[in-house]
Parts: structure tokens; sequence; C-alpha cells
């Protein structure tokens, strides 16, 4: 600012010295400047004091020279008007020095003015001068501070340790002499370093990346050579199939069915792989016979796989099908009113839905006749079922009382004790079975096949029955362990029926088929005959007056078979009730009589029907015969008929009743009567072929 | 009386074969251990079982105190006959007797101390023995059975002395007559005989048959059990289980038993156990009534 004033100032002077070649304007400006000068120069000169005293004077007169008008003027007269205008002269002149008085004091005070600004603005200069100094020394300070906090970046890489530093780097960067004693030549080595080795390790890397280039080219090279391969194995697998079938081995085969495998669900899959691994393993062990031969087991899968894969859709295809199916059943309830029945029913047709592939089995036995079972999925029970049917090489005909041997609901009844499929084996299912109003299973085993127990274990289900669990998996090694037996238990199972239906049609016309191999068992001569053979239902068994012993001990379930012979000689006649178990002939049917002769004769009243039917029901080992054990039945039949012969023979002759015996002892016997219990002899010595007591 | 509990566990082989043995059980014979604490049944397979008395009797009995302390297989055929002296058990049954040691039959694999046959005429067939009867005084061991013979043999030599004939079929039971003394033995041929064992001869006999307060002559005449207390005695079998005066030859009670009796004790003056052709044997507690069974 003081130089803006002071250039201020400066065009005017200029102007005034600088420019005289305005005429009027110089002249008038040199006159005011004249006059300036002049006055200026004057008040420079004059004492303000005193120009102060000259108007405390002038005013002084001024006012006395008017007082003296004042009184020239009212006193009048003549000379008055010429005292009066020298006085006003005066007082002009007066007015005059006043005026100049006036004017030097404008002056003055401009000029004090102009000094009071000019010395302003110097100090106004200077202050700006400190304020940007001030300023200056601020931000420098801050630029030091700034520079003082300043944390280079090289304080952020991890330098290598000092000692790994001057182990590793090249003397010519480590340069230790130099950097040992000054820290900033350190850093600067090791940075150094740190650069130098991030430059061989970048090196590295590119060469590692070029390296992967050259690699992955070999791989897709390699790649597009064996998919060319492909189809060249396809054609050599489709020429090796007539090689394949000669030589026994169905490779093709055996691949396509892994591959419907692979549909499976989990528990089927797991009993379709153990039961072929039985298979083979079943098969290898008598690997001196052509395989093809050999094949007591067979396992195929059958069902449709699209049906399968399409279980596995989306769920909002389902959606869309569920949405439609209510669709239309809502349409249905406006129309019919016996809907909710329906609606129940689809629900439980949902619920008790199989999956699409099951799994078949085929055993065949020794003689030709093959036991065909069908294993089924349910999916939202998560149990397993099968439906059993026994095919036999000649074709059977039925005698009335076989009916329930061979027929699918009951030929795998109870094959272990108590197994007799009629429940459902999941105890989660009985909350989803509340919902739709399902009672039990029983009702639907015909129509889906029964779910054993041992159906479960096959396909690796285990219910545990103390910790129900939420999901149970399919697992291999249960299934394993229990094929084996399984398997044999079947095979000994489907035998044993078969040879009961051919037994009991002998049995039907009053034959009891012994086989030459039992006939040692039993003296040449029986004169008492089966007469009678017919099945019993359980409550008609129950209703029994002599079989109380048997249901009260728990050996009648409903799971056996119930059947009742007539033994006659002459007027005795012997009823036999048999309850047959499931489980013939590892466990033997058990008999109990009731003879009518001489009155009404059972267990309770007479001790030796009670030694006969111990010998018939506890001694049955005895006559188990050759090795299957089938002729149990059978033998246990004849030896009722010798048993009554004994019986009737050696029965002791009333003193009170007149006449002859009816049965004349024709058996050989030691003694009537032995023991406390006086029992007679029913026990058969072979070969001498007399009777003695056990 | 106790009927068995329906298994609810599925019955396999075993489970079946074990009902069936049970159904077609007969208990033969028992006897009391010297302490009094234990009782041992015999049944039909040759099995022996102990049973705790004291346990069984007390008044905190559960379903197992009547189950038998151990089970093990005495013989080869049914025992028929056992007694305890005061420190042996001798059982006896298809012609032989066994003596087991009571202080280690409760052990698990006992094996029987000595076994001994008498004499027996016939070699066809082993003659069973029925009944035992043991004299302590005189340390002797009667036997009756199926020859019709009664044999005495000496404890501690284990030799046969004599045999005493009489009975024409074979015997069921015996019983001793302490007071004078003499033996008690009935028989198929339907008499109880007295036999006087100093002299060695029959002394008195009672055809029970022929008196018709007892006779069923459906049962027929035999004699299968009998128990003296020197002045009375019990016998039943064929005939209804009755009460004799011995000097008089009376009959004075007949038991409401409708099956023929097999074996009969006093015990302790008022408590009789017969055991009829069950597998259960019956605890009278007073004459005439029938207060609870073992069962094997």
């Amino acid at each position: 600012m003081s130089s803006e004033s002071s250039k201020k100032r400066k065009p005017k002077v200029i102007r005034s010295d600088g420019a005289p070649a305005e005429g009027k304007r110089t002249r008038s400006d040199t006159e005011q400047e004249g006059k300036y000068y002049s006055e200026e120069a004057e008040v420079d000169l004059r004492d303000p004091g005193r120009d102060y005293e000259l108007y405390k004077y002038t005013c002084q007169e001024l006012q006395r020279l008017m007082a003296e008008i004042q009184d020239l003027k009212s006193r009048g007269g003549k000379d008055a008007a010429v005292e009066i205008e020298d006085r006003r002269i005066q007082s002009c002149v007066h007015f005059m020095t006043l005026k100049k008085l006036n004017r030097l004091a404008h002056i003055r005070l401009k000029k004090g003015r102009d000094q009071t600004h000019e010395a302003k603005q110097k100090v106004d200069a200077y202050h700006l001068q400190l304020q940007n100094l001030l300023y200056e020394v601020m931000h420098l300070q801050k630029e030091i501070t700034k520079c003082l906090e300043f944390k280079s970046k090289h304080e952020e890489i991890d330098l290598v340790s000092l000692e790994e530093f001057y182990k590793e780097a090249p003397p010519d960067i480590s340069k230790a002499e130099v950097t040992m004693g000054d820290p900033h030549q350190q850093t600067l080595a090791r940075l150094d370093w740190e650069l130098e080795q991030r430059k061989r390790l970048a090196e590295k890397y590119r060469e590692c990346l070029s390296n992967k280039e050259k690699i992955l080219k070999e791989i897709e090279v390699k790649k597009e050579y064996l998919s060319s391969l492909q189809p060249r194995l396809n054609s050599i697998m489709q020429a090796s199939l007539p090689v394949q079938e000669y030589l026994f081995m169905p490779f093709d085969q055996a691949h396509k069915q892994y591959e419907t495998a692979r549909h499976l669900p989990p528990p089927l899959y797991v009993l379709f792989v153990q039961a072929t691994a039985y298979g083979q393993a079943c098969a290898h062990r008598k690997s001196s016979q052509p395989p093809r031969q050999d094949k007591t087991l067979s396992v195929a899968i059958e069902g449709s796989v699209d049906e399968a894969k399409a279980l596995f859709k989306p769920p909002e295809d389902s959606q869309d099908d569920e949405s439609d199916s209510d669709a239309e059943e809502e349409q249905t309830t406006k129309r019919r009113r016996p809907t909710l029945g329906v609606q129940l029913d689809d629900k439980r047709k949902e619920m008790l839905k199989r999956h699409p592939l099951s799994v078949l089995l085929d055993l065949k036995c020794k003689d030709g006749s093959v036991l065909h079972l069908t294993f089924h999925y349910l999916m939202n029970l998560n149990i397993m079922t099968v439906k059993a049917k026994v095919t036999t090489t000649t074709e059977l005909i039925t005698p009335i009382s076989a009916g329930d041997l061979l027929s699918p609901d009951s030929v795998l009844s109870c094959l272990y004790p108590g197994d007799h499929g009629k429940k459902t084996p999941n105890p989660a299912n009985q909350y989803q079975f509340d919902k739709v109003g399902i009672l039990t299973l029983r009702d639907y085993v015909l129509d889906l096949g029964h779910p054993y127990l041992w159906v479960q274990k096959l396909g690796g289900l285990h219910f545990p029955k103390e910790q129900p669990q939420h999901t149970v998996i399919a697992d291999h090694s249960l299934s394993a362990s229990h094929m084996e037996t399984t398997m044999k238990l079947l095979k000994t199972r489907v035998q044993s029926r078969l040879a009961l239906h051919k037994q009991f049609a002998s049995l039907e016309h009053g034959i009891v088929p012994v086989t030459s191999d039992c006939h040692h068992l039993f003296p040449a001569k029986v004169v008492s005959r089966l007469v009678k053979w017919v099945t019993i239902t359980h409550e008609d068994y129950t209703e029994l007056h002599f079989t109380k012993d048997i249901v009260e001990a728990g050996l009648a379930e409903d799971t056996n078979l119930y059947y009742m012979a007539l033994v006659e000689r002459g007027t005795a006649k012997l009823q036999a009730a048999v309850v047959l178990n499931p489980g013939y002939s590892s466990i033997p049917p058990i008999f109990q009589l009731c003879l009518n002769w001489k009155g009404e004769k059972t267990n309770n009243n007479d001790d030796n029907i009670r030694a006969m039917e111990s010998e018939v029901n506890v001694c049955y080992k005895e006559l188990c015969g050759p090795r299957p054990g089938h002729q149990l039945l059978t033998n246990q039949l004849q030896r009722l008929c010798v048993l009554l012969d004994v019986y009737l023979e050696t029965e002791s002759h009333d003193d009170s009743v007149e006449g002859p015996k009816e049965f004349p002892q024709e058996k050989m016997c030691l003694r009537l009567f032995r023991g406390p219990s006086r029992m007679k002899p029913f026990k058969y010595n072979h070969p001498q072929g007399f009777f003695s007591h056990r | 009386m106790e009927r068995a509990a329906q298994p609810a566990v599925p019955l396999g082989q075993m489970e079946v074969f074990q009902a069936l043995q049970r159904l077609h059980m007969t208990i033969f014979s028992q006897s009391v251990s010297p302490c009094g604490k234990f009782l041992a049944a015999g049944n039909n397979y040759g099995q022996i079982a102990i049973f705790s008395l004291s346990a069984a009797l007390s008044s905190e009995a559960k379903e197992e105190s009547k189950k038998p302390m151990v089970t093990f297989q005495a013989h080869d055929g049914p025992v028929y006959s056992m007694v305890s002296t005061d420190r042996h058990l001798l059982s006896a049954g298809d012609g032989e007797v066994k003596a087991w040691l009571w202080a280690e039959i409760l052990k698990k694999g006992c094996k029987e101390l000595w076994r001994r046959q008498p004499p027996y005429r016939t070699s066809l067939e082993v003659p069973e023995i029925n009944a035992l009867l043991l004299m302590p005084k005189e340390n002797l061991l009667i036997l009756g059975g199926g020859d019709c013979q009664l044999h005495a043999m000496d404890l501690e030599t284990g030799t046969f002395m004599w045999a005493l004939r009489g009975h024409t079929d074979y015997i069921h039971c015996l019983a001793l007559r302490e007071r004078s003394p003499e033996v008690l033995s009935g028989g198929e041929d339907g008499a109880v005989r007295l036999w006087d064992l100093r002299t060695a001869k029959e002394v008195q006999t009672i055809e029970v048959y022929k008196h018709e307060e007892c006779s069923r002559p459906h049962n027929g005449r035999w004699i299968g059990c009998l128990a003296t207390d020197s002045d009375w005695m019990v016998c039943g079998g064929g005939p209804a289980l009755t009460l004799w005066h011995l000097r008089s030859s009376t009959p004075t009670t007949v038991f409401p038993m409708r099956a023929p009796q097999k074996h009969v004790t006093f015990y302790q003056d008022l408590v009789l156990t017969a055991a009829g052709n069950s597998c259960r044997v019956d605890v009278f507690t007073n004459l005439g009534y029938r207060a609870f069974s073992l069962s094997f």
C-alpha cells in the first residue's frame, strides 16, 4: 500500500514535472502548484501557535470593530459613515486574514493528515511484512514437522535381518566397512540388497510362468490325443462283446447294470452291491465248475430309470405339478361330495409311494426251485419291503392243507424269530401314519410287500429302538454282516417248505411218508393209521381244551401254522393238534394229544399221554432224519402212531370191567411199568425191536 | 397258582426247546439240606436243582427267589429218589446211587463223590431205584426199586449187605419207622409191607386197594408214595392219599388231591410237601391246605 500510495503520489509529481505541454493547465497547475507550494511553504514557515494568536487577535479586532460600528451606527452621525467605512475596510481586511488563516488551518490539517497517512501506510507495510514473515515461519514450521514425521516407505518393507543381510549380500552392496558405522548408509545398502533380491525373484517368476505355459501346451496336446482314443476304444469294446460271451465274462452287462444302479436309492444300492458281491464270492468258491452254471444268486435291477431320474427334478416343476393337482382337486371338490376321503386316499398313496426302481434277487436251490425276491424301497417311509415268489421246476399241485406254505404272504414269515413283517420297523413312521390315517402297514403289505427286519438289515438300515434317530443312513457293513446268514436261511426256508408241501400231499391221503433212511426209527409193524390231516385256524387251536399249556407258555403265536391230525386204531381215536413254527425244521412242531378211548385222556389226567407228547416234542432230535431235517414232521407223526399202538396194547386190564382186552399186546416190552410215574415203555430200540423206558 | 409269564422276546430254537422241556418236566424227588436252608429237587431229565428255602419262604420273596440257585446234570436217567445225610446228598435213579457233598453242591461244576450199583439179578435192563431210605444210626442206606427187592448198603464201606424179597411187583417207596426199627415199603402190587431189620423178615402187610374209602380202581392199585411218623402213615398212589394209623391198620384221613401223588414228606411236624405230575412242588403249611408252589 505504501508503494501504491507512493505510486499515486509519484504520477502527480511526474505529471507536474514531466508535462509542460498543456498551456493553461500547466499554468493554472503551476499557479495552483505555486500556490500550494507557496502556502505550503508558508505553513512550514509559520508557527501554528502564532497563527492561533493572530486568529484570536483578529477575532478580537473584528469584534471591536463590529462593536465600534455598532456604536457608530447607533449614534449616527456624519463622520460615522466614513468611520464605518474605515472600519468596514479594516474588518474586511480582518476577514481576509481570517480566510487566510482558515486556509492555512486547512492546509495544516491536510498536511497533518497526509503525514499521518504516510506514517500509517508505512506502519501498515511493516505490519504486512511482519504478517508475511510470521506466516512463512508457520509454514516452515509445519513443513519441518511434516518432514520430521515423514516415514519413508522403506521402513514398511520387511528387510532381512541384519545378520542375514551381511551374510547373504554380496560385498559390493553390503560395503561392510562403510555401512557398519553409518546407519543411513546401512539402510541404503539394505534397500539395495532388497531391490537386488526382488529383481532376481521377478526373473525367476517370469521363467516359471514361461515353463508353465509350455507344460500346459503339452497337456493340451496329450488330451487331444486321448480324446481321439476314446472312440477307438468304444469300437474295440463293441468288437469284444462276442468274445466276452464266449468266455462267460459279461463285463458289458455288468457295466450296464452298474449304470442303472447309480440311480438306485441308497438302501437298494447297498443291497445291490452286497448281493452282487456275495453272489460272486459264492461263484468263486466253486471255481471248478464253469461260472455260469453256478449262479445260485443272481441280481438284477428292474424298473424305469427315467422315472428315477425324474425324482430329482428341480422343485419348481414339482411345485407346479402340485399346484396343478391342487387346482384339479379343488375343481372336483366343487363337483362331488366325498372328496375328503379321496384326498386322504391320495395322501396315503403318496406316503406309501415306491421308488420306481427295484432290485430282483433270484436264489436257486439245489433241486432247481427258485425263490424270486423283489425288493422295493418306500421313499417317504425310508423302509424296504420284499415280495417273494417260489417257482419249481415241475408244476406243483397244492394240497388243501398246504395252502399257506408257499403263499407269498407267509412263506418268508418269521425267517428270524419274531420277524413277522406286519409292522413297519421304522418308529418314525408312526407319526407319518397318524397324519394320513393309516393304522398299520399290515393292510398294505399284500400290495407293497413285507417290511421284514432282515430286509432292512440287508439294505443297511438300522432303526435302533432305544434312541430313535432322525435320518437313518444305509450302511454297507450292516448289510454285509447279515447277507450270508440270511441267504442261507432263505434257501433252507424254501426247501423245507417245498418238502412239507410234498409231505402234506401224502398226509392228506392218510399215508405218512417215511423215507428209507428213517425206517430204523420205527418198528416194522405199525397198526394205528393217520386218517385225517387238516389245517385249523389259530383261534380254533387256542379254543381246544387240551392245548392250554402251549398257549400259556407263549408257544402258540398267530404267525404259526396249525394243523389237526387224527390217528385211529379200533375204537381209539387220538387227536393231535400240531403247531408248526415258520422256522421249521430248526424249530420242531409241537404236538398236543387228546385220546378218546374209555374216556377222554389228555396230559392233564394221564401221565402216559404226557409221556407220549414228550416223546414227540422233547425227543425230536432223534426224529430229524438226515441233514436238512425235513423229515421231522412225518417222523413225528409216525412215532405218534407207534406210541398209540404201545399205549393201547400195554393198557393194564381193569378188573372191574368185563371182556377181553381190545388190543392184544403184540409189542415186545421188557416191563410194562417203571418208575414212580409208572410209565409205559415208549422207547423203541433198534435193531432188537423191543420197547423200553427212557 | 403262578403261571408262566408270556415271553415278550421272540422265541428262537433254544427258547422253544427249553419251554417244551419245562412243559414236559416231572419232578420226582426232593430233599432238604442238613442246615434246612436249601431244597434239592430232581427231575425226569436227570437234573438236580437247588432252591434256597430261606429266600423263598421269607416275607420279601420275589419271582427270582423261586428259581433254582444252581442246576446240574446228575444222572443219565430220571432222578427218582434223593435223601440227605448230615453232609451228603444221595441221589438215585437209573440203577445207580450217587453221593454229592452239600458243602460243594452250590459251586459250579460239582462232581459226585461216589457212585454205587446194587447187585441186580437181571442184566437185560437196569432196573431203576425208586426209593432211598437212610438209617443214620446203623449208617445204612436202603434202596428199593425195579427189581422188587430192598437192598441195604453200608454207607461207610459201600458194600451191599442183604436184600429183602417179598414184593411181587416193583417197589415205589420206602419209609422208616424209627421206633422198632422197621422199614415200610409200598409197591406196584398195591401192598405196603413192613419189614423188621433185625430179623430181615416181613412183619406186616397192608393191602391198600382192598379198602374201600381210598381205593380208586380206575387208577390202579399201586402205592406211589409213603411217609411214616412211627404211629401214623401217609400213603397214596392209585388209591387216594390217605393217613393211616399203623397199629390198627385203619385209614383215618383222605386228602383231596385229584391226581395220583408221587411224593410226600413230613417236615417239621406240620408241613407236607407233595409233588404231583407237573414241574411244580406244592407246599402245605397246614394239613390239607396248599400255600404256594415252587417251580423249576
